[in-house]
């Protein structure tokens, strides 16, 4: 029937109020200690009246860190602008490798195709330590460890599997019809998979490359293992707060929200894309 | 078997935003052992009706009784009615047989008779060689004949067919309209047939109920609706190829009366065709639209000229179009007719195959020269 | 030399085999209608022909050119698809403009086509458009402005009627041979709707079981089906059929244990089993003859249809002009058959056979 009774609506809001607080609340209480010292974080009981200080966010900038023992050197910074380069050039060359590949799985029929792209898929099984020990040894006979090349190889590992098999789904909802059509109106290959294929799945290719950025920035362990410090990103460089007089809460907090912001200006920026795509998805055309 | 009656039914859907009155001040009698066909095209309400009907929608004003019993608050379940859906919905894990079986099943019939029945069932409809198969396994048609047995092989005061045989093999349609429509007689079944398909709904009904809009716009017998459509909705709805439309403005005299046809065609007849109700009306509304049907307009000498569009000859009638002042007119046969397109056609009606309906408020004047 | 011409043309995918050794000739400005039901691989014999698939064996020539080398966009072919296959992120005006722009045309000369198009079409008034804001039957006219814009030398329709509804089908049914002959192309017009396959072609192609059938012109294949299988795909009702042997005087066929004469004479096929088809409206209520009972009247059309069932159990149709007197269900009656829809046809092959 048509309509719901005012209990159900009682229930339902009940409800949802409750995930939204499962949810938000580590954010808002992340957001308000990036706000406070050390002192007031662990203090017992705790509580949300302090006084606001940005002495965590003006550490991080400056890359002075004062702990009970001491100054300390932070290069927080240089992390924040590793985790974007190598999250953004991972994702580009992802996409410029990934689309026209998961083109061809969506829409050639090759020997061993299915192989190749399960393959590429079983890459995100793994677990990432088993590709790391002899990733190390080779890398380091090739001069790659601790480079920013290096790394974006490897988080390839993450980025390519993730594109293909997402805009793999996408080509293959496009009616290949539209595409015939075009090339009989008179347009080569080459045309129409740049003038069709990728404008009608370009949703689709938004929402696998924000993921795939997503996937990319909180990555740890490879670049753990393969970069030392001037080439880590903040997922690794977050570890430098773990520090001998203590773990410096607060800076870590106002890290994680300095480290939120790039992903989340992306998602807004994408999230009509992401929106669209993913119900475009679900429509066969 | 019993009388369906819906009396004043409304039906209203409303959201948030707006409410859409999707069935308006709705009276219908279905005759015990009558098969009636609601027809329309898609929104026009017939299949909020149907389910009001089943069950599966409240009323939002309005009764519905079934053999004098009120059913409308009723679950769908104790309205003793069978109904067969568009969407073929069989049980997935059942084979066809059981499938056919399940309500003489529920109603704990020997199993003996059971067997019979699906038997007899399967036969008429042609499936008898698919009833161990399993519903995913056969083709679409197969589907929609086995929802078809499954409904119709119940005892049930009612049998509702939504778009019962939109999927079926052509080569089957016509055979199996005549097999259904000799059963639904035989047991007296009263039917609601609910379709957008007027030949089906000719060939099957005793009694079709046109809709649209939400509204009844007429409730006739298949060759009354042809012969006397109430409004030009129907007239131009009912009928294949359409009825040919055309605005006149009429002159009449005490000899002849004169239809001045948009486009400069102009048709003649002598008064007396005409009766005298019919022509008072006239003088009082000359500006009407004229219905044609293809079938009336016979090709020969005639008033009404023009270039020939295309001749179709489809095996047991012949299609010719030809363009009048601009516009196409659509002519059929029985026999075979031949002319090039290109080539110079004349055409002529009898005034008794007229329809004149009232320019403004579109509803039928007359038919045949007669009064509506 | 024929515009289009197909020799041993086959597909197939994997061990399935879709068609085989298909052979037919289109001349210049000719409409070739491919009939066949569903699954019967009419789409993918258009594709072959545009390019976009490649065929097992056999050749495809295109003016006496063989066509396997030359990429779908040079063929010269236009194509118009049953879903259309309208680009969606283009207004009509560009998704018709797409072939000209492909040839390079300059911007007049794009505008003057679409503009031709357009109008030809009845679509001037939606040009600016997107495909999502078309109804069906505008985008129906915008793939066939699209696929005529270029002027190609054949034309592919793959069943472009069977998304619109009832009346625009019949009223483009009407328009398309004039519009077909104004673009002089050689058109080939796939369909599962007998009806439309006999109002717009010159010749139609029967494919079935992966065979072409029968080519010939509409009224060969509705007077003169060369197997009962293409008898049966004509006609509305389909054919009435018995299964039966000619009588040894080859001039009649038994009908539940009477013989029952037949106009032609088949003495060559004396005691042969055939099977006895007659179309419904070669069906005709007389004094006399072979009786059955009327089990339903059920109207068609401008036509009446009788479910009948005869003298031992044959159950057929009869389809009358709804101008004839027509029997309550219940009644019996007795029939005669015309001899212009009555066919014998061979009960092991399946093909008519000759008198």
């Amino acid at each position: 029937m048509d309509h719901t009774s005012t209990l159900e609506k009682l229930i339902r809001g009940v409800l949802i109020t409750l995930v939204v607080i499962f949810f938000m609340f580590p954010i808002v209480w992340i957001f308000l200690m990036s706000f406070q010292t050390n002192e007031s974080i662990l203090r017992i009981p705790p509580s949300v009246v302090f006084t606001p200080t940005v002495e965590n966010y003006v550490a991080l900038v400056t890359g002075q860190m004062k702990t009970a023992a001491g100054s300390l050197q932070l290069n927080f910074m240089q992390n924040l602008w590793n985790s974007v380069l190598l999250s953004s050039a991972s994702v580009v060359i992802a996409l410029i490798l990934g689309v026209p590949a998961a083109y061809a799985f969506a829409r050639f029929k090759f020997r061993l195709g299915e192989d190749i792209a399960f393959t590429l898929l079983s890459f995100r099984f793994a677990p990432p330590l088993l590709v790391l020990l002899p990733l190390s040894l080779y890398f380091k006979t090739l001069g790659l460890t601790n480079t920013y090349v290096g790394l974006i190889w490897v988080y390839q590992l993450i980025c390519l599997p993730l594109i293909l098999w997402i805009v793999r789904g996408y080509f293959e909802d496009l009616s290949p019809d539209i595409e015939h059509a075009h090339r009989i109106a008179g347009y080569s290959w080459f045309q129409t998979f740049r003038k069709i294929s990728i404008p009608l799945a370009l949703p689709g290719i938004a929402a696998a490359g924000l993921l795939a950025f997503i996937f990319a920035w909180n990555n740890f362990v490879f670049a753990l293992v393969l970069a030392s410090a001037d080439k880590q990103p903040v997922t690794v460089g977050a570890l430098a707060f773990v520090t001998a007089s203590g773990i410096q809460y607060g800076q870590i907090a106002a890290a994680i929200i300095f480290s939120i912001v790039p992903t989340f200006v992306l998602a807004m920026f994408a999230q009509r894309y992401l929106v669209e795509g993913l119900s475009l998805g679900a429509v066969k055309g | 078997m019993a009388e369906l009656v819906l009396n004043a039914v409304d039906k209203i859907y409303r959201t948030k935003k707006k409410a859409v009155h999707a069935v308006k001040d709705f009276n219908l009698t279905v005759k015990s052992g009558e098969i009636v066909a609601l027809l329309g095209s898609s929104g026009c309400g017939k299949t909020s009706t149907l389910r009001m009907i089943a069950g599966f929608e409240d009323v939002s004003n309005g009764t519905i009784t079934l053999g004098g019993k009120p059913i409308h608050a009723l679950p769908p379940s104790q309205r003793g009615v069978a109904m067969a859906f568009e969407a073929y919905s069989l049980y997935p894990p059942l084979t066809i047989g059981d499938n056919i079986a399940f309500a003489l099943k529920a109603a704990k019939m020997p199993a003996a008779e059971q067997q019979a029945r699906v038997k007899a069932m399967a036969e008429m409809l042609e499936i008898d060689g698919i009833l161990n198969k399993y519903p995913s396994s056969v083709s679409g048609g197969q589907q929609q004949r086995a929802s078809l047995g499954r409904a119709l092989v119940r005892q049930a005061g009612l049998y509702l067919l939504d778009e019962p045989m939109g999927q079926l093999e052509p080569q089957l349609r016509a055979v199996l309209r005549g097999r259904i429509k000799h059963y639904l007689r035989e047991h007296t079944c009263t039917t609601i047939l609910v379709t957008h398909d007027q030949t089906e709904a000719n060939a099957l009904a005793d009694r079709i109920a046109v809709m649209e809009g939400g509204v009844l716009q007429q409730f006739a017998s298949p060759a009354e609706l042809k012969a006397r459509p109430a409004n030009l909705f129907t007239g131009t709805f009912i009928g294949e190829p359409p009825m040919n439309i055309f605005d006149a403005t009429v002159e009449s005299n005490a000899k002849t009366v004169t239809f001045h046809v948009d486009g400069g065609t102009v048709l003649s007849y002598p008064a007396s065709e005409f009766s005298a109700a019919l022509l008072k009306q006239l003088v009082q509304n000359p500006k009407v639209t004229l219905g044609i049907r293809p079938y009336a307009l016979h090709a020969g000498k005639g008033p009404i000229t023009g270039k020939v569009v295309s001749c179709q000859w489809l095996g047991d009638q012949t299609h010719v179009a030809i363009e009048v002042g601009g516009r196409t007119v659509v002519s059929v046969a029985h026999e075979r007719i031949r002319e090039k397109p290109g080539s110079d056609l004349s055409l002529s009606v009898a005034s008794g195959d007229l329809h004149i309906f009232n320019r403004d408020s579109q509803s039928a004047m007359a038919h045949g020269g007669i009064l509506a | 030399m024929s515009q289009l011409s197909l020799r041993s043309l086959s597909k197939s995918f994997g061990t399935f085999t879709v068609f085989d050794k298909l052979d037919l000739d289109a001349e210049t400005g000719e409409i070739v209608v491919i009939f066949g039901g569903s699954g019967t691989g009419k789409t993918i014999l258009l594709r072959l022909i545009a390019g976009v698939e490649e065929p097992t064996a056999g050749t495809i020539s295109i003016a006496g050119e063989d066509a396997a080398d030359i990429a779908p966009e040079h063929r010269g072919v236009g194509m118009a698809f049953q879903n259309f296959a309208l680009f969606p992120h283009m207004s009509a005006a560009e998704n018709i403009a797409s072939p000209l722009r492909a040839m390079h045309a300059t911007e007049d000369k794009v505008a003057a086509g679409v503009a031709k198009a357009a109008k030809l079409l009845k679509i001037d008034h939606v040009l600016g458009h997107a495909p999502r804001e078309l109804s069906n039957g505008q985008k129906q006219r915008t793939a066939l402005a699209r696929a005529l814009a270029a002027e190609p030398r054949i034309l592919l329709l793959d069943d472009p009627l069977r998304n619109v509804d009832a009346k625009l089908r019949f009223e483009m049914r009407l328009e398309l041979p004039r519009l077909l002959r104004q673009s002089g192309a050689t058109v080939l017009y796939v369909t599962q709707d007998y009806k439309e396959a006999m109002a717009l072609a010159d010749r139609i192609a029967v494919l079935a079981g992966g065979k072409f059938v029968q080519i010939a012109t509409p009224e060969d294949i509705y007077l003169r089906p060369a197997t009962l299988g293409v008898a049966r795909l004509f006609g509305d009702p389909s054919i009435n059929t018995l299964d039966t042997a000619i009588a040894t005087d080859g001039a009649s066929v038994n009908v539940a244990g009477k013989p029952l004469s037949i106009a032609r004479d088949y003495k060559a096929h004396a005691g042969k089993p055939v099977t006895f088809g007659v179309r419904p409206e070669a069906v005709s209520l007389a004094t006399s003859g072979m009786t059955a009972e009327v089990m339903a009247v059920t109207p068609l059309n401008e036509r009446v249809v009788l479910l009948l069932t005869a003298e031992g159990g044959w159950e057929l149709l009869a389809s009358l002009p709804s101008t004839a007197k027509v029997p309550e269900p219940g009644s019996t009656v007795h029939l005669a058959f015309a001899a212009e829809g009555t066919h014998l046809f061979d009960k092991a092959t399946g093909e008519r056979l000759h008198g």
